[in-house]
């Protein structure tokens, strides 16, 4: 369904000195800058995947999306999305996609949502019955039938974004695209729109490229990841492999019984990791693999433990790991 | 685009702009009031001035009819300025929804200014129903059924006119950060040169004749003088003839601009 190659996307962007002087001269001299915001990345997402894009603020997701969604155009290399190439924005193509933007509203601000999913219906030429249909299992499963005739700048933040996904799938598109759909929702927003998504995935299977910045959105709706860091990709494939490739850190929880045998000396722990916490109660490091053993051993023998616990670092932090260390390489 | 897309894209933007009351009347009364006060102390001071009782073919009365017609005419030429601008959505990237739509960008937003006629066309049947109630028909004596078919056709080719130009302005959003100075520029040159300032039979002969072959003509003067019967119907076919020339350049414009800055898009904001 998408079949991505060597996609590239350069900026060109202009250099200021700062200061006064620097902005009288670049009325008549600027310096540009090439802002490489995609470096050449190939991708497949098949029918009914949902395919995660995490990466830092500026890694180039949302410049991927738009190229993908026909928005802006790439510098080099090709994409085909359902048979189109997106930038040429055929009809055929556009009919059969969707973007939904978390920071961007797309429906008509002053007018109550169903007058939007109206002007929806013929922009999309769908056939009235089909219209209700979906706009009757789409409010019911989202629980928004009753704000349909509410005016979409009196709805909250969580109603608006689940009137936005109504007014995405409509027209039952085959490729979706969810730039950080659940940005700045409460919990229960959030827990009800991925069982949504999931949900709609089970029953449509469009392929879905989803980048979001909670690592919940992530792990609940992607079987399959795509981590991308300054333009490039650094990994592509399962969600549960990451952490087996890249997380080389385990975290050690040891719980104490209230007459442990001796007081914890935190100086003692540091040499096998970070110690995470340590007081009376409970001792918690992360520790590399190798020291798993050295470390347990030291604590079961130095202190009466309740219970022990070791566990892989979670996805998140294995992310936000892998990306700290790659901000620290290039510094 | 479908006729029905259109039609469905106008009536909500026209419900839109009727939702916010006070902005309509606000709009419509000091608009009116503004325009038609400064004219109406600057004639008075020219023709006692001048001693004269007609001054480049108008009466004192005369003159009045010609602009309260004329501003009337600029509001449904000029209401297409409404807020959603395609500079605003090129700047805030509110262009990116519609680029996905399976509709042409032009057609959304034409449709869209249409539909930002209709409190236009509302307070134009009440100012001109007020003037008319108020002075009797006087120095209204030209109109007639022909002339207002002359006039009304003369101002949907303005109408179309005006838009093209300030959309080819609004498309060099996407190499300019702003575009408001050109946007002002515009409204200047085709309120002076379009007659909507001052009648046109008021320049020297040879920027007169000269006029007659730039598009501003076409914008307010003609749509006043074909529905006052102030023009004949050869002049008023030339006028139409240049105006239409001129839309098929100006919108030939449009489209190339629009075609080289679509591939500057960075779609901002999201």
């Amino acid at each position: 369904m998408i079949d991505v190659r060597d996609l590239t996307k350069t900026y060109t962007v202009h250099e200021k000195a700062p200061g006064l002087v620097g902005s009288i001269k670049s009325l008549f001299v600027r310096k540009k800058i090439a802002k490489h915001a995609v470096k050449g990345v190939s991708l497949q997402v098949p029918e009914g995947e949902i395919l995660g894009l995490v990466g830092p603020n500026g890694a180039g997701k949302t410049t991927l999306v738009k190229m993908l969604a026909g928005i802006i155009h790439p510098t080099s290399g090709s994409a085909s999305v359902l048979g189109h190439t997106p930038w040429e924005r055929d009809n055929a193509f556009r009919s059969q996609i969707a973007l939904v933007m978390g920071q961007k509203a797309q429906l008509w601000w002053d007018l109550p949502a169903e007058d939007g999913f109206l002007l929806l219906k013929e922009i999309y030429r769908i056939p009235e019955e089909r219209y209700k249909a979906n706009l009757a299992y789409l409010a019911e499963t989202l629980d928004v039938t009753k704000h349909l005739n509410v005016q979409v700048r009196r709805l909250s933040l969580g109603e608006r974004m689940k009137m936005e996904l109504i007014a995405a799938l409509l027209h039952d598109p085959k490729v979706v695209f969810l730039d950080e759909p659940t940005i700045g929702l409460d919990l229960t927003a959030q827990r009800s729109i991925r069982d949504f998504l999931l949900a709609y995935r089970e029953t449509h299977k469009p392929a879905v490229i989803l980048t979001s910045h909670y690592m919940e959105d992530i792990e609940r709706l992607c079987k399959r990841i795509v981590i991308i860091d300054d333009g490039g990709f650094i990994y592509d494939g399962p969600l549960e492999e990451v952490a087996a490739t890249y997380a080389n850190q385990k975290i050690v929880t040891a719980h104490l019984k209230r007459d442990g045998m001796a007081r914890v000396d935190r100086g003692a722990l540091e040499r096998f990791g970070d110690v995470l916490a340590a007081d009376d109660l409970q001792v918690k490091l992360c520790v590399s693999r190798e020291q798993v053993a050295e470390a347990s051993a030291y604590i079961l023998e130095q202190h009466d433990v309740a219970d022990l616990n070791i566990e892989q670092e979670d996805i998140g932090t294995v992310i936000e790991r892998i990306f700290a260390e790659r901000r620290k390489g290039r510094a | 685009m479908t006729a029905r897309l259109f039609l469905q894209v106008m009536s909500m933007e026209a419900r839109r702009r009727m939702s916010y009351r006070v902005d309509f009347w606000i709009n419509a009364v000091a608009g009116f009031v503004a325009e038609f006060a400064i004219v109406w102390f600057l004639w008075k001071a020219m023709f006692a001035e001048s001693g004269a009782d007609v001054v480049a073919g108008f009466s004192f009365e005369q003159v009045l009819v010609y602009y309260v017609v004329a501003i009337l005419v600029g509001k449904l030429v000029r209401g297409t300025e409404f807020d959603g601008q395609p500079s605003e959505d090129i700047y805030q990237g509110g262009l990116n929804r519609y680029l996905v739509f399976p509709a042409p960008y032009f057609g959304m937003k034409y449709a869209q200014a249409a539909g930002a006629l209709l409190p236009a066309v509302v307070q134009v049947v009440i100012f001109g129903a007020a003037w008319w109630l108020i002075s009797g028909g006087a120095g209204m004596e030209g109109v007639t059924p022909t002339g207002t078919a002359m006039a009304l056709a003369a101002l949907a080719l303005a109408n179309m006119l005006y838009y093209m130009m300030a959309y080819t302005l609004h498309c060099i959003s996407f190499w300019a950060d702003n575009v408001w100075s050109l946007l002002v520029a515009l409204r200047f040159a085709t309120g002076l040169l379009g007659g909507l300032m001052v009648p046109l039979a008021l320049f020297p002969d040879g920027l007169r004749r000269a006029n007659e072959f730039l598009p501003f003509r076409n914008l307010f003067a003609l749509p006043a003088e074909a529905f006052l019967g102030r023009t004949s119907f050869d002049a008023w076919l030339e006028g139409m003839v240049v105006g239409g020339v001129w839309l098929v350049v100006v919108t030939a414009v449009a489209r190339l601009v629009w075609h080289r800055g679509q591939l500057q898009y960075s779609g901002i904001g999201i």
